[in-house]
């Protein structure tokens, strides 16, 4: 399959480069890009590891062809800590013990961050209602959980 | 130190480059010129192979190489699981097959082109002639008379089988005023990391020199056995382990792909790289469980237990990467848990199936304890006693410990009783009945189960002895006090989660007398770590934190006689480390001297001179440390269920677990493996199931149909910690981390029970799905 040219804008900035047009945004993220904090966890739009923004809304970065992306705005979890400072998010995930491995954070930070801005007052079951699209293994889920609340009440205290 | 950083809520070190997306798992490690390896499997859950077409895949754009066995087994050698143990048959795996396939999934070619796309276009084009064989695909249908054999070197599909008898079963079930029967089976799980399995192998023609990166929880073994198995002595081959993405016992062998992809990478001169996707990963890395018990017990009509009688059976899969009896013999050897029963009998068969190949997972025993715990529920139920009464009436108190087991286990410093009472207050045991009986009335269906759970944790190398299979239980460690006073620290195990670089820094700060973050471990280079077993069962505290506070302790004494000679004093008892200073004990306060860990530490490299006579320059130790036989933790499990018959459907409604799990390293990381055991039992219990047909074919090989449970699944713990120190070991330690397993099936296992017993109905296999619950009531 013939490559072709791709220009994409990542974080703000500008990423051009040559691929196959069926090439993933996940795979393109990664490999063209070098912004590997995007994780490959099923590939199948399940487990939630390859969590992104598009356009300021989270989608799943496996399902979703690099070229279709041109001319939108691309956020990943490079994005998310501003000059080495954690976000409330981040921090308190941090601070309530809600990673372990780590591999499925960067899934979790950017599906929660994003359903934080719209809902500042969020209950437990509706904060496990929005992480079920997120498959953790380590940590059961329960700091992960007291993470988003404290999160939010820290971000409507500040 | 007075306030000793040991077992303190530290946050951890971690965090901030898994928060950030810096952390560096083995996709993230660029390699130029790298090519990508992908696998064709079999369909078949049992083939003869015939005729293998490689040409068209060769010639398509990108292709690199084909191969099948025909050529990797010229590069590698087999693995040959042979230890000496009764009743057990060897086996032999080739790297790649060549006469027939076993299970679907079975990697049958390998193709490396330059990136994985083009790796798997071509693999559409790999033409292999399939002879279908009839499958076995359950441990009746392996053991049925003129099954196929899943091994044809084998005699027949039981590889293995134990049997053991302690005191005179016999004469007491024939005393005994009733015998009561119970069942249990568990169906297939796998261990599920978020992170699939992978490896890179760069091979170094000039240096003859394999850098190997994979991300595998025992580094050292998998060192060993990859040189032994390409030809390469062990100083030719580098393992590399970076951050691992979860691995719950699926990363400790070294896989066939594996294998492969390094013997390429040598054949090849290139770099290759390999991450199989999630559907391989769900097929074909490695399962567990699929254990069935029965277990009957004489009792007299109080409710004493007089003797136990085990039958455990496992359908082990199609390859035997660990000796097959290495998981379900532990469960007969650890039965008994924390009750007195000296007459004892098991008998443990293992059988290879057409299915994928079974592995240690997060508690390989975990079954254990639901089926002792569900056969006390079962005898109190037959007896119309309390089953908390049947417990209290065999369990072992403190006053009785040391006990030693039917089995020879040594049980000491375990606080069953204890954590079972306390768990009972707090979920309000007393006061369940009258809830039960408010619930029935409305038409409700609750159910309150109790699992008390005797966890072996950390195997000392006697016990590898005595059970026949290589390898040791012992743990190595060096800490090093650079010349600026800064400490590097390394362990022969692997986080993959765990929290290593925060815990482990925690027990040598605690050690020497320094701030943890000083203390920096490296952890995951086989060239700089040293020669360990690697993190498996619940050993790393236990196993790692002892070794590492050995080593720590060794170069705190180096420290204090170099002080004290400085401090021309006649010896150091007087003297000790303060937060990195040297402070002396004098009428009766502690004082800081001019000296500090720093200072003492540029002595030691750069002015030597000034050392105790007849001392090496330098401040550094190296320790190994071989724990007991055994050692074991325990906890109580607890847990309100409500079932609903309409349904089918199992919620839990409340969960305390007790534990004792000795000196902590970190409460708040104890607290969060607490809840990803527990929430990992709860998987197996009510959802998890690798469901295959009866002709070993798959049918829920994706996410979307195999059920791991999500956030609103798995409930919220309440914990009590109840640790008590271990004096058998150097810190305290007892272990944990699987035990949480255990109790989950356990007591959920026993709620649902108690909520479906008012019914006259028995759950006896999990998953306890709806479709289960729902077969039971009609």
């Amino acid at each position: 399959m013939a490559k072709v040219p791709i220009v994409l804008t990542i974080n703000g900035e500008r990423h051009e480069f040559l691929a196959e047009a069926r090439k993933l945004l996940s795979d393109a993220l990664r490999e063209d890009c070098h912004l590997t904090g995007t994780h490959i966890g099923c590939e199948h739009g399940v487990c939630g590891a390859c969590t992104v923004w598009i356009d300021g809304r989270p989608g799943r970065s496996c399902l979703t062809f690099a070229v279709q992306m041109q001319g939108h705005q691309v956020t990943t979890i490079e994005a998310i800590a501003q000059d080495g400072k954690l976000s409330a998010l981040q921090q308190a995930l941090h601070e309530e013990h809600g990673l372990q491995c780590g591999f499925c954070t960067p899934g979790i930070v950017m599906s929660c961050e994003a359903w934080l801005r719209d809902r500042p007052e969020p209950d437990e079951v509706a904060v496990r209602e929005l992480l079920s699209g997120n498959l953790c293994r380590c940590t059961g889920y329960q700091n992960i959980v007291s993470a988003v609340l404290k999160a939010a009440r820290q971000t409507r205290g500040a | 130190m007075r306030d000793s950083p040991l077992g303190k809520p530290l946050l951890r070190k971690e965090d901030f480059r898994f928060l950030t997306g810096t952390g560096r798992y083995l996709d993230d490690i660029e390699v130029p010129r790298a090519l990508h390896a992908a696998f064709v499997r079999s369909p078949h859950a049992h083939a003869r192979l015939h005729r293998i077409d490689l040409s068209r895949a060769k010639a398509a754009p990108g292709v690199v190489a084909v191969v099948g066995g025909a050529d990797v087994n010229q590069w590698t050698a087999p693995l040959r699981m042979a230890p000496p143990i009764e009743g057990l048959q060897p086996v032999e795996v080739q790297t790649l097959p060549t006469e027939k396939v076993r299970f679907q999934g079975d990697p049958v070619v390998c193709i490396v082109a330059a990136d994985r796309y083009l790796a798997e276009d071509a693999a559409e084009l790999i033409e292999i002639e399939y002879e279908p064989l009839p499958a076995v695909a359950s441990f009746a249908a392996a053991l049925a008379p003129g099954a196929p054999l899943v091994d044809e070197s084998l005699s027949s599909n039981l590889v293995s089988h134990q049997s053991f008898t302690a005191g005179d079963p016999a004469r007491r079930f024939a005393e005994a005023d009733r015998i009561v029967e119970a069942r249990f089976s568990q169906r297939r799980q796998t261990h599920l990391p978020i992170e699939t399995r992978g490896c890179l192998a760069v091979w170094d023609e000039g240096r003859q020199h394999l850098t190997y990166h994979n991300p595998n929880q025992a580094p050292h073994p998998l060192r060993s056995t990859l040189a032994a198995r390409l030809g390469l002595g062990e100083s030719q081959v580098t393992v590399i382990v970076p951050d691992i993405g979860g691995g719950f016992g699926q990363k400790i062998a070294l896989y066939r792909e594996e294998l492969t992809v390094a013997a390429l990478a040598r054949h090849l001169k290139r770099p290759v790289r390999w991450r199989e996707d999630r559907l391989e990963n769900l097929l074909a890395s490695s399962h567990a469980r699929e254990d069935k018990a029965r277990l009957r017990a004489a009792v007299t009509n109080a409710g004493t237990i007089l003797a136990l009688d085990l039958e455990l059976t496992e359908d082990f899969g199609a390859y035997c990467f660990y000796p097959a009896n290495y998981l379900a013999r532990v469960v007969a050897m650890i039965l008994t848990g924390a009750y007195k029963v000296k007459d004892y009998r098991f008998d443990v068969k293992v059988a290879l199936t057409n299915k994928c190949g079974n592995g240690p997972m997060r508690a390989p025993m975990a079954i254990t304890s639901w089926v002792i715990e569900g056969a006390i529920d079962k005898i109190a139920r037959e007896l119309s006693l309390d089953p908390i009464e049947v417990r209290r009436r065999n369990m072992l108190r403190a006053n009785e410990l040391p006990y030693v087991t039917a089995t020879e286990q040594r049980l000491e410093d375990i606080t069953p009783f204890e954590t079972m009472e306390r768990g009972l207050k707090t979920i309000d045991y007393a006061g369940f009945r009258a809830r039960q009986a408010e619930a029935r009335v409305a038409g409700r269906h609750l159910g309150l189960g109790v699992c008390v759970v005797v966890e072996s944790t950390t195997y000392g190398s006697a016990f590898y002895k005595a059970a026949g299979i290589p390898g040791s239980g012992h743990e190595a460690a060096w800490v090093k006090v650079e010349p600026s006073g800064a400490v590097n620290a390394s362990v022969g195990l692997m986080a993959s989660g765990q929290g290593y670089e925060t815990t482990f820094a925690q027990v040598v700060a605690a050690t020497i007398g320094v701030d943890p973050a000083q203390v920096q471990l490296h952890i995951g280079n086989t060239d700089v770590a040293p020669y360990g077993m690697g993190s498996r069962g619940a050993r790393g505290g236990t196993a790692g934190g002892s070794a590492l506070h050995l080593a720590a302790t060794e170069v705190k004494e180096k420290v204090l006689a170099i002080a004290a000679q400085l401090l021309n004093l006649n010896s150091p008892d007087q003297l000790h480390i303060e937060d990195g200073a040297i402070e002396w004990l004098s009428d009766g306060e502690w004082t800081r001297t001019e000296l500090t860990l720093a200072s003492i530490a540029r002595t030691a490299y750069l002015d030597p001179l000034r050392l105790p006579g007849g001392m090496e320059p330098g401040l550094e130790a190296h320790r190994a440390y071989d724990p007991p036989p055994m050692t074991f933790s325990n906890a109580t499990h607890l847990c309100e269920v409500e079932v609903t018959t309409a349904t089918g459907t199992v919620r839990i409604l409340r969960y305390v677990i007790a534990e004792d799990c000795g000196t902590v390293l970190n409460e708040m990381i104890v607290e969060g493996q607490q809840h990803g055991a527990t929430a990992l039992g709860i998987a197996g219990a009510l959802y998890e199931a690798l469901d295959y047909d009866n002709e070993g074919q798959l049918r829920n090989g994706t996410l979307a149909d195999y059920l791991v449970p999500t956030a609103c699944e798995i409930p919220n713990f309440e914990i009590i910690a109840m640790h008590t120190p271990n004096r058998r070991n150097p810190i305290g330690s007892k272990g944990m981390a699987e035990g949480g397993v255990m109790g989950a099936i356990g007591a959920i296992g026993n709620a649902v029970n108690a909520a479906l017993a008012p019914l006259g109905i028995e759950a006896t296999e999990q998953p306890f799905s709806p479709e289960y619950i729902r077969s039971l009531l009609r």
